[in-house]
């Protein structure tokens, strides 16, 4: 894509909440078979710009430009358990500009350029192995 | 009027009754409900000591998340699914049972644990202790200990077994082996405190002693010292450097950590310790290579029934609990039948008359069942319209005063919850549109009204399911804490 295409798409993005359609994105489940490896279809999108259902974890970090997406609204259960568990099948999410924060619970549909492989955060040190860079996102 | 005249007045009654002529009497409702009168009249209560007791608890599997897992069960089978009966359902006796902690209207599973394994209710959040005990303070364990069903049965020379799909240390299975004033002290204890030892510890010590004899289940992290590597390549958290795992080996303990090594144990009678993953293990709708549980259901019954004396084992679904704490039904459910086929497995290798099985769950959920939905909807899915002239819905999903459709079920509150957080703080919002596409998916939520991270567990009653000896003095409305009595009682009666 070129860099205008790109630009004007981000900004549609950021101006319209229903540009792109949901059902029409990828879930989480397409990148990740259930031993973890990656599907051949991630393989394939690998540095493509594509679009991603999930959920936006809470932010480890305020005015960041990186979060996590999940599958599912990230429950936490204080009773259970003494820590925050993060699920193996997650998504690192690193924005073009610094966001607002989304309920953990709202559906989001994220677009970014597939980044397959382990990779450690320099500011927060989480390890991810799928990311979506220059990312925009929307409300679904 | 004499004794004779009542008699033979009575006689005519009885016999002017049976040859009136019934006209629903082959209907088929009415021949079925005759052939369970049948069977309720030809029910024989088995009273001789029990050889083998063991307990099934799905977490957090109250008889409405039951009802979830009987629908979805029986729709997977082609069916409406109401009509389906799980193998529990099969069994003979039943008693409803109230969950409640001592300090807690709503329980928690180390309440409750220690309630079943331990005869006597106590606090939420302590295991093996009675109530006397303060949750998270350590001084307050002595003198306070409990012992457990394992552990009497173990001194009676039965052989113990304990299966989780959660981590081995959690709270249920945990009830059955540890003594500790905090559920959450899984791989350490806080510093100063002398009075116990961490529950990973508790468990390593029973099986150098031969009062545990196999533990299968999730939770190596805490068997291993902080920063080393465990077997799929995560990192262990003891505190205090020690590799249990390696404890263990070292005292004749064979090990596993996946399906594959699973697969190679001895069912010898020879001590089994299986940590499948370094937290839970997977839920098994994301199950991969680690064993079902009823493969490790199976494993175990094998394995200790080399024990001439008989064995005691308890077997917990842990994530049908974790999937409706998500609000994510589509999982408990399915780790709903994973519950299901380990209760058949443990039925089908034992013996009525010498093994007592207990079903169970330690307490409910914030479920609840919207209506009127028509036969058929599907239990994930959308309340679909009842039909006035046949018996399958009408396949048009019913609308709510906002015009919107609703699924069958849903929760209280949790993570679903339709009022979301504002960009002012505050929470509000209405329901989304959901179709029923988007509401069978896997990952979906189904909606619930408060909004909580977390959905909890509700104090409504669990039921209790059993046969062999002496199931039938489970029956009326029970204390859960009486379920231990039953099973010290078969084990012990004369």
């Amino acid at each position: 894509m070129h860099r205008r295409q790109f630009i004007a798409l981000g900004a549609a993005f950021m101006a319209t909440p229903t540009l792109l359609r949901a059902e029409d994105a990828f879930r989480m489940r397409d990148f990740y078979e259930k031993d973890q490896s990656f599907t051949p279809l991630a393989k394939e999108l690998q540095d493509e710009r594509i679009s991603v259902n999930g959920y936006m974890a809470p932010p480890l970090k305020a005015d960041s430009t990186f979060f996590v997406l999940t599958k599912r609204p990230m429950a936490v259960c204080p009773f259970c358990e003494t820590e925050a568990e993060w699920p193996d099948d997650i998504m690192a999410v690193y924005t073009q500009r610094v966001f607002r924060v989304v309920p953990f619970n709202r559906r989001i549909t994220v677009t970014g350029v597939l980044s397959l492989g382990g990779y450690k955060d320099p500011e927060t040190g989480f390890v991810s192995r799928v990311r979506l860079e220059k990312s925009t996102f929307e409300l679904v | 009027m004499k004794p004779s005249i009542l008699a033979l007045a009575a006689t005519m009654v009885a016999t002017a009754a049976t040859a009136q002529e019934i006209p629903q009497a082959n209907n088929e409702w009415f021949t079925a409900a005759q052939d369970r009168i049948q069977q309720e009249i030809a029910k024989q209560p088995i009273t001789n000591r029990a050889k083998n007791v063991i307990i099934l608890i799905a977490d957090g599997n109250g008889v409405g998340t039951n009802y979830a897992t009987r629908l979805f069960a029986g729709q997977q089978a082609g069916g409406y699914g109401d009509e389906f009966v799980g193998p529990h359902e099969k069994f003979p006796y039943l008693a409803l049972v109230k969950t409640y902690n001592t300090n807690a209207q709503t329980p928690d599973s180390a309440g409750t644990g220690t309630a079943m394994m331990a005869g006597v209710k106590t606090k939420a959040g302590v295991l093996g202790v009675n109530a006397n005990a303060v949750r998270g303070d350590c001084s307050t364990v002595a003198g306070n200990e409990l012992a457990s069903i394992s552990d009497i049965l173990a001194a009676e020379g039965k052989s113990v077994g304990i299966i989780s799909t959660a981590r081995i240390t959690h709270a249920t299975p945990a009830s059955a082996y540890s003594n500790s004033a905090d559920r959450n002290w899984e791989g350490s204890v806080p510093e100063g405190c002398t009075q116990q030892t961490d529950i990973a510890q508790q468990l390593v010590a029973k099986m150098k002693d031969g009062t545990v004899d196999l533990a299968m289940g999730g939770g190596r992290r805490f068997f291993v010292s902080e920063g080393a590597q465990t077997d799929e390549g995560g990192k262990g958290r003891r505190k205090d450097g020690k590799d249990l795992i390696a404890e263990l080996k070292g005292a004749g303990v064979q090990y596993a950590w996946n399906d594959e090594t699973a697969g190679k144990l001895e069912l010898s009678g020879k001590p089994i310790l299986g940590l499948f993953e370094d937290s839970h293990m997977k839920y098994e709708a994301d199950r991969a290579d680690e064993p079902s549980l009823a493969q490790m259901t199976e494993m175990a019954i094998k394995s200790l029934s080399n024990n001439q004396n008989g064995f005691f084992l308890q077997i917990e679904a842990g994530r049908v609990d974790h999937a409706n704490h998500a609000g994510n039904l589509a999982r408990t459910v399915r780790d709903g039948i994973a519950f299901q086929e380990a209760i058949a497995i443990a039925d089908e290798l034992t013996n009525d008359e010498d093994t007592l099985i207990v079903v169970t769950a330690d307490h409910e959920h914030a479920i609840a069942f919207n209506g009127y939905c028509g036969r058929g909807s599907d239990i994930l899915g959308l309340c679909m319209d009842i039909s006035n002239d046949k018996t399958e819905n009408t396949g048009e999903p019913l609308l709510a005063d906002d015009g919107k459709p609703y699924t069958v079920a849903g929760f209280l509150n949790g993570a679903g919850s339709v009022l979301t957080k504002q960009a002012d703080g505050n929470y509000y919002g209405g329901r989304p549109e959901v179709t029923q596409e988007q509401a069978v998916d896997l990952e979906y939520l189904q909606q619930a009204l408060i909004p909580k991270s977390s959905e909890t567990h509700s104090g409504e009653d669990v039921a209790v399911y059993a046969k062999g000896p002496w199931a039938h003095l489970l029956e009326g409305t029970i204390e859960q804490n009486v379920i231990f009595h039953v099973m010290h009682h078969a084990a012990t009666a004369n």
